[in-house]
């Protein structure tokens, strides 16, 4: 079953849970269901159906936009990562 | 031949970086506009008590300098409008700033130049390195465009977790400007440094009609792929 590793600045969607395992055949299915079990999860990855720009994500090491899209295939031992763009590391 | 870099930020990141650099022979400019609080002496090691109060640029050079390296330190944000003058004779500029405007400028800056450039980023418990450099994929390839993301002030950030990042955006940079591309449009993810060490490391492709790459002397779209070691 492949699985979604959730960033820690969205764990709080999850429960604190760092993977999450989904049935899905797609980027696109696992995000959805991802959604289903944690709502609230999805908007803050998408807008419109799209991923949002400070968001990317990998299957494995490669990037779904050379894979497909969040159409790219997904199969049973394959990690979803999501990245998220951070800003921290100077300030007050 | 002497190596230049400049470091946009002398805090938590620009702390690890400034010193990890401090004796590799290369000369460093320092920028950061703030002055050193009580409340940065947590995670920013470099500074103590006695510099509360203190320009961080300058206290964080003159820490390089009293480490045997060469450094200048300045006391002001880095813009746009000024970078030609400030990081005009650098080899590689490192992002350690906290703000998200700022490490786009960083990198636009260096993609337009074609320099080699880091962008480092640390929030609660892990962080993020890229890794730049003309012909392949950049910073705005990867995340297009600035948004409204948790900085250290918002969600707040472990102590270790900045040296760590910093130490590793130190490594990275130093092989960078002495030439080696492995991780050359590579991102090190570093989701929780309390339970896993080991970065991702992810790989991707320029991204067709990025504007940041349309003004790079050398287009990613033409460059060979580089690949990188695969992390789990």
């Amino acid at each position: 079953m492949p699985s979604i590793r959730i960033p820690s600045a969205l764990r709080t969607f999850t429960k604190g849970a760092a993977d999450i395992e989904i049935t899905a055949t797609t980027v696109r299915d696992a995000l959805s269901e991802l959604e289903r079990l944690h709502p609230g999860i999805g908007a803050r990855l998408m807008t419109d159906g799209t991923v949002k720009p400070f968001i990317r994500i990998f299957v494995g090491a490669d990037d779904i936009g050379e894979l497909g899209g969040l159409d790219a295939k997904v199969s049973e031992r394959d990690e979803i990562s999501i990245i998220p763009a951070i800003a921290g590391g100077s300030g007050a | 031949m002497t190596l230049r870099a400049t470091i946009v930020g002398a805090g938590g990141l620009g702390g690890p970086i400034s010193l990890g650099l401090a004796r590799t022979g290369i000369e460093l400019t320092i920028i950061d506009p703030d002055v050193v609080e009580l409340s940065n002496l947590h995670r920013q090691i470099q500074f103590t008590a006695v510099d509360l109060g203190a320009p961080k640029a300058a206290r964080l050079a003159g820490s390089v300098v009293a480490h045997g390296g060469v450094a200048r330190g300045i006391v002001a944000d880095w813009t746009l409008a000024r970078a030609d003058e400030i990081s005009g004779d650098a080899d590689l500029i490192i992002d350690a700033s906290d703000d998200p405007e700022t490490k786009f400028a960083v990198a636009d800056w260096a993609v337009a130049n074609g320099r080699r450039y880091v962008i480092a980023a640390a929030l609660r418990y892990g962080g993020n390195v890229m890794a730049g450099a003309p012909g392949v994929a950049c910073y705005r390839c990867l995340f297009e465009e600035p948004a409204e993301v948790p900085s250290c002030a918002d969600a707040g950030v472990l102590g270790p977790v900045v040296g760590a990042i910093g130490s590793v955006a130190a490594a990275i940079a130093l092989g960078l400007v002495h030439g080696d591309r492995t991780y050359a449009g590579a991102l090190l993810a570093f989701d929780d440094l309390r339970k896993v060490a080991e970065p991702r490391v992810v790989r991707y492709a320029p991204r067709p009609g990025c504007p940041a790459c349309a003004r790079a002397p050398i287009s990613p779209l033409a460059a060979p792929p580089v690949r990188v070691a695969e992390g789990n």
